[in-house]
């Protein structure tokens, strides 16, 4: 039980009190309906009662009336008689207290015998003669007006002293050829009267009385009002109550307590009135207790029907209590559990049909939502490695060209999705030509990225053989043309710049336009442009050469800058990027500018996603004008007297620049083993070679070229010499140069192409001299 | 600079070539043109002193020419000996091993007790043949 939390608690109560409600209402309704039907039918019977008792009255008074008109006949003709039928009379009537045959005195002093029987209190019979008396009866009103009753009437009470009680006459005239000569008297007591209405039927409570016509009480339930004069309110009320009860106020007759209901009915000849008083209390105890009893009924039935509702709601209700604790497993994720079973077709059990299609459901939905869930988890983690690798298929975004610091580079790549079509490149060609790109695939997501993976590994792949950027598109758009069946495209700005000069050659492949830095201004540097690579397989390029001077920065970028959007739809445009890279303040490094430009790009579109991929790449050229820290830069002819001029201007040379002996006396020894053995091998002795010397001094190291147009001869490919411990020992001692030149020159690089041989080589200078053994 | 060859012959079995300057593919031939005329006078066994405290510097011709030296000493059954080279040079020497380090004095007086004791054990050669 949850109190009243529970719907079946909250439905009996409420039922309970509304019918409680409806119940007290039909109840005090009822209540006055019965109140009036219940006085109605009150008012009926104390009618009725009145009127039995009246007639109970009427039948008793009736047969003294009859024996008294029997007797006025009989005296008729039988006066002798009159006395013994007076015995008689008396004898066999106990009703009648004493008989009296009165005559009209035809001579007023010798009046006729008037025989008077009365019964004693002992029951006995006397006799007297009233003649006798000196009353002079024939003058007293009594008998005056018993001679106008020929059909006999009832006279005035009276307390006869004799009997020492009241009394009342029935009269009846004696009629003798149509006058009245005598009346016969019949008394009877009002203590007989008052026993006959003792012994009518009444209500407990009730009081019943008889007055005459002058008011007078005949009879009363309390005795001690016989004879005394009714209160003129009961008389008021007696005469105007007619068929309807009349109401009396308390305190008019002392007999009943409170208000009281006045029933009456007329003693038929007599012209007496039978009265019945019924206190209102009496009425309305008995309806209370009737009322009470329906009450008490009533809220037993209540009682009833509340804990029938109770059970019955509860159980219809008990599939309602587990379905809201299913739901609550629902609520928690718990989803495994068993569903009470609906046994009708009721709401409760579409409910729970529901309930279980809804839980089925819930776990498919949770199911697939679960492996849609692992899949993208999947699907992101894949990217997310797919993101990595396209990383690192591009170079560092910082390249500082470690040997001569001519050059320094900066790129940033910064992909619209996990993976993107931008990309940019640059690796040594050989140790003197810097090839760099930046490129932009049509599409953007994941086909771009494959696409930009293929191309950024072919060009790589390609450039040493291409060695010239308009060669390398030449070749790279054939390679990419073949099973592009996706018409998929790519723009690419390839350059390939000489570390010697600054020399950069560009060739463009549908692609924007490079800016050139220099002097604080911004320009775009136009390239003639070819078609994009993979569309047209036999696309040609062409180049451009661009000179670089020192402190020039060259900006490639693809088009996510240009056409970066803001939230109006305007476009970053190529007068901004210019504006972007003029507030650079002089002498910028190549980091400046990349960061600048993409802070500028990312401010203009703050509040818009990037659209699509983003890259940028800077080239700052630092080249040191001729000169500068011991450079020296000569030509000789390929003799051995060349040779050692040069040797000798490059030794006052280094000496000049403060280089120590022990590292002159090492790039010495090996650029003269280099230079003889091109002399010697590779112009055969012919001097009509040219061998370029070129040498200077930067960060604690002496940097050294030779460029040689004889044949082919790499020393790093050199076998390497037997060392035996005697150089006596082999027949013909060979490779002697090409070790010592290995094992003294810090870093060696060689490279061949049409022009000859290229030899890079770099000393790391000491002032450290070898203490001698 | 270029080289200065000053021969000196201390006994007959024993050649000092002192050097000075530089050895190097300029030079050899020079050196080359002095040192073999003399190397062909010495007699079996015979001793040659390569001097090089005034040598500032070597090259791989003037390995090959120092080669040709102790070849030439070798086959007379003799020694050559390197005497006092300077740091630059005895780096050479060394990253090419061109000679065993037995054969290579810093002084003098290093020089003169080695070459006592393998007169020594030549002498003593001798008299177990007579």
């Amino acid at each position: 039980m949850r109190g009243l939390r529970s719907i079946a608690s909250r439905l009996t109560l409420w039922s309970l009190l509304g019918s409680a409600l409806v119940i007290t209402a039909t109840g005090l309704l009822l209540l006055g309906h019965l109140r009036q039907t219940w006085l109605r039918s009150a008012h009926r019977e104390g009618g009725t009662l009145a009127f039995a008792a009246a007639h109970g009255i009427e039948a008793h008074l009736a047969r003294a009336a009859e024996a008294t008109r029997l007797l006025a006949r009989l005296a008729r003709t039988r006066s002798d008689l009159t006395e013994q039928l007076a015995f008689d009379t008396l004898r066999a009537n106990t009703d009648i207290a004493g008989v009296l045959f009165a005559w009209t005195p035809d001579d007023p002093t010798h009046p006729p015998i008037a025989p008077f029987v009365d019964r004693q209190r002992n029951g006995s019979l006397t006799r007297r003669d009233l003649g006798r008396d000196d009353s002079r009866y024939w003058e007293q009103p009594w008998f005056l007006t018993g001679l106008s009753c020929p059909d006999g009437c009832w006279q005035r009470p009276f307390f006869s002293q004799s009997r020492q009680q009241r009394l009342i006459n029935y009269s009846v005239a004696i009629r003798s050829a149509g006058r009245s000569i005598g009346i016969v008297n019949a008394d009877v007591t009002l203590a007989w009267l008052q026993s006959v209405l003792g012994s009518l039927k009444r209500p407990d409570g009730a009081v019943m009385f008889v007055v005459d016509g002058n008011g007078h009480f005949l009879a009363h339930d309390g005795t001690d009002r016989l004879g005394v004069a009714a209160p003129p309110q009961l008389l008021q009320a007696l005469a105007t109550a007619g068929d309807t009860p009349g109401e009396l106020q308390a305190g008019i007759d002392t007999s009943v307590t409170g208000r009281a209901w006045l029933y009456r009915a007329p003693v038929a000849g007599t012209g007496w009135t039978l009265g019945l008083l019924v206190p209102q209390s009496l009425l309305e105890s008995s309806l209370r207790r009737l009322f009470l009893r329906e009450l008490a009924l009533g809220l037993l039935a209540m009682l009833g029907i509340a804990l029938i509702t109770l059970i019955v709601t509860r159980r219809t209700l008990a599939p309602l209590a587990t379905l809201t604790d299913r739901a609550e497993h629902v609520a928690r994720g718990e989803l495994d559990f068993t569903l009470p079973r609906a046994r009708r077709h009721d709401e409760i059990g579409r409910l729970t049909h529901a309930f279980d299609r809804m839980r089925r459901q819930l776990a498919r939905h949770l199911e697939q939502l679960t492996r849609a869930t692992r899949e993208q988890e999947r699907l992101r983690s894949e990217l997310e490695i797919a993101h990595q690798i396209q990383v690192a298929l591009l170079p560092s975004e910082h390249y500082l060209d470690a040997r001569c610091a001519m050059l320094e580079l900066h790129a940033t790549l910064r992909p619209a999705r996990a993976v993107g079509g931008d990309l940019y490149s640059y690796f040594m060609l050989d140790q003197q030509h810097f090839c760099l790109m930046v490129g932009d695939v049509s599409d953007k997501g994941i086909p771009a990225a494959l696409f930009m993976a293929r191309a950024i590994t072919l060009a790589k792949a390609l450039a040493p053989r291409a060695r010239q950027p308009a060669q390398l598109l030449h070749q790279l758009n054939r390679e990419l043309c073949q099973g592009n069946d996706s018409c998929m495209f790519i723009t690419l700005l390839c350059g390939v710049l000489d570390t010697s000069d600054g020399r950069l050659v560009l060739a463009s492949a549908g692609h924007e336009p490079p800016v050139l830095y220099r002097n604080g201004q911004a320009e775009l540097f136009q390239v003639d442009t070819g078609p994009a690579i993979g569309l047209d397989e036999e696309a040609t390029y062409v180049e451009q050469e661009l000179r670089l001077c020192a402190a020039d920065t060259l900006l490639m970028y693809t088009d996510g800058v240009t056409e970066a959007s803001a939230v109006d739809g305007s476009m970053f445009g190529i007068e901004r990027t210019l504006a972007s890279l003029e507030r650079a303040p002089p002498l910028s490094r190549s980091g400046e500018f990349t960061s600048r430009l993409m802070a500028d790009v990312d401010a203009f579109a703050a509040d818009c996603d990037q659209a699509d991929d983003i890259t940028i790449l800077a080239l700052s050229w630092h080249h040191r004008p001729q000169g500068e820290s011991g450079m020296l830069d000569l030509t000789i002819e390929s003799t051995v007297e060349g040779v050692f001029a040069a040797l000798e201007r490059c030794e006052s040379a280094l000496e000049e620049a403060g280089v120590a002996a022990g590292t002159r006396e090492d790039v010495r020894l090996v650029l003269e083993e280099l230079m003889v053995n091109m002399v010697q091998h590779g112009h055969r002795g012919s001097a009509d070679g040219a061998i370029r010397l070129r040498v200077r001094t930067a960060d604690g190291a002496v940097l050294a070229e030779l460029h040689d147009d004889g044949a082919p001869f790499d020393p790093l490919q050199a076998a390497a010499p037997t060392l035996s411990g005697d150089i006596a020992d082999p027949e013909e001692v060979g490779g002697l140069g090409i070790h010592l030149v290995r094992a003294m020159a810090s870093e060696l690089a060689y490279h061949h192409d049409r022009d000859g041989n290229h030899l890079q080589l770099r000393f790391i200078t000491t002032d450290l001299t070898e203490p001698p053994t | 600079m270029t080289l200065e060859l000053r021969p000196e012959r201390s006994s007959p079995s024993r050649l000092v070539l002192h050097l000075q300057g530089r050895l190097d593919a300029n030079t050899y031939l020079e050196f080359d043109g002095t040192a073999q005329p003399l190397l062909a006078d010495l007699p079996r066994g015979a001793t040659v002193v390569l001097d090089l405290s005034g040598l500032d510097y070597i090259s791989s011709a003037g390995l090959r020419s120092v080669a040709r030296v102790r070849k030439a000493t070798r086959a007379l059954g003799g020694h050559t000996l390197l005497l006092d080279p300077q740091p630059q040079v005895r780096k050479v020497f060394d990253i090419v091993k061109a000679v065993p380090v037995s054969e290579v004095f810093t002084g003098t007086a290093e020089l003169d007790a080695y070459l006592d004791r393998i007169q020594r054990q030549v002498a003593d050669a001798a008299g177990e043949d007579e």
